[in-house]
């Protein structure tokens, strides 16, 4: 076998090919020439060195939450639940990854409340014993799912006496037994912080993230007014406790795109 | 809420997409997410465009996902679209884009050398960044083969499906491709080597 030989049989069979008289010619070549000895051997390190840049990144959590909003949007998925119950057919994001960073500190303590309450309100109480003692105690259950604030680093959860002093949103007036019947309420600080800060940071953006606050708290409250009615719902509350982790997971979405 | 990557098996999971059950879009979703996103940062080196190029190549699937008849594997699919989407944003931009046909049928020549390098051996382990920024200088054609095969581990039977070439284009282009970066990345050692 030549070098030309080599060269020609070479894409064939760098990679392995099966034994047989052309494979021992080859080898043999390769024992007697450098040249194509020294070419085999980088052809073969620079494939074993490229498979070291396969599959160690994963997209940033936000790629899903813009499928699913598509195909939402595109009317590619629908739910199987009942025409009657709304909120059950309300869209559920799935929450982001664990490895999400917080970079705004003040988002933190916000987003360790807000599933603090929820989880209280899932486990415990109704909407109505929650608004008299103007803010949740947080004996929390384990939550099912893992939570961006819970996996925040360094960020110690939030006293009770802290939320108390945090302002509570406006009592839920349940005007009548539709689903639905709630006065939306006046922005809790929290969020009016939210909003003043996406104001400074990205001003362009105010009204998408004004817009979609005010899409979910109308989601909890009217979840919040069907768990009182239906304190024993399981999945009413579990619900109420993914609207509260959708939620959070606006904020982690807008912190990403106002950096 | 149950992880909705536990629920169901792929072959489910496609069944109820077809249904348009949401969470069954999301299992397949996070099956492939990370080969998909991979595939796409090695051909544009950006990881935003990677993001949104990924997304892309995912809707694409999911709106054609009523037609797939299981003809070939599901991630041979899916790849093969996302190929489609990388090169026609490639296209957009007005890159010098050699349709993949084109690159594939070309002659079967050697590539030129273009620096004129000693034959020298790659010795030792080779810098993964520079290895990167060779792999961004290959034409598309090349370059999808060979991310394809080397750094996303496809076999050529795949390749040949995902790219529409024959098995033994696919071998010939690989080849190609490694000795573009073999003479790439000699070129860049010995520049390294000048400027200390």
């Amino acid at each position: 076998m030549t070098c030309a030989d080599v060269e020609r049989v070479l894409p064939e069979l760098i990679d392995g090919a099966p034994d047989g008289a052309l494979r021992t010619d080859f080898e043999i070549h390769l024992k007697a020439c450098s040249a194509c000895s020294d070419l085999v051997s980088d052809l073969k390190l620079i494939a074993s060195e490229a498979r070291q840049l396969a599959a160690t990144e994963e997209p940033a959590s936000r790629v899903w939450v813009r499928i699913a909003a598509e195909l939402r949007a595109e009317g590619l998925v629908h739910d199987q639940a009942s025409e009657q119950d709304s909120w059950r057919t309300r869209p559920v994001l799935v929450p982001a990854s664990p490895q999400s960073r917080w970079s705004a500190w003040w988002l933190v303590p916000v987003a360790a409340a807000l599933m603090a309450a929820a989880s209280y309100v899932v486990s415990h109480k109704s909407v109505p014993q929650v608004a008299r003692q103007q803010a949740p105690v947080p004996s929390v259950t384990s939550p099912t799912t893992a939570t961006p604030a819970a996996n925040a680093p360094s960020v110690p959860a939030p006293s009770p006496q802290q939320l108390a002093q945090r302002k509570s949103p406006k009592p839920i007036e349940v005007t009548g037994p539709a689903v639905g019947s709630v006065v939306e309420p006046e922005p809790s600080a929290e969020d009016q912080q939210f909003l003043s800060e996406v104001s400074t940071r990205a001003p362009s953006m105010r009204a998408t993230y004004e817009n979609q606050l005010r899409a979910v708290n109308a989601d909890i409250l009217e979840t919040q007014a069907y768990v009182d009615r239906n304190p024993g719902d399981v999945d009413a509350r579990q619900h109420l406790m993914d609207a509260y982790q959708q939620k959070a997971l606006l904020y982690q979405i807008a912190l990403d795109r106002i950096q | 809420m149950t992880d909705p990557k536990q629920a169901i098996t792929e072959a489910e999971a496609i069944e109820q997409a077809k249904q348009g059950h949401e969470a069954a879009f999301e299992v397949l979703y996070h099956l492939h997410k990370r080969r998909v996103y991979s595939l796409c940062l090695r051909m544009v080196s950006n990881p935003a465009q990677a993001e949104d190029l990924a997304q892309e190549a995912f809707l694409q699937l999911f709106r054609k996902i009523g037609t797939f008849r299981g003809e070939s594997a599901f991630s041979t699919w899916l790849h093969r679209m996302t190929v489609n989407v990388v090169l026609m944003q490639l296209r957009k931009k007005g890159l010098p884009v050699v349709s993949l046909e084109e690159t594939l049928e070309a002659d079967d020549e050697a590539p030129r050398k273009e620096f004129g390098t000693k034959d020298v051996k790659l010795t030792g382990s080779i810098d993964r960044l520079q290895l990167q920024r060779a792999i961004d200088r290959l034409p598309p054609g090349y370059k999808t083969v060979f991310v394809l095969h080397d750094v996303e581990g496809f076999e050529h039977n795949e390749i040949a499906q995902i790219v529409g070439c024959s098995i033994g284009n696919s071998k010939s282009q690989l080849h190609k491709a490694r000795l573009k970066l073999r003479d790439y990345l000699k070129f860049m050692r010995a520049e390294k080597a000048k400027t200390g």
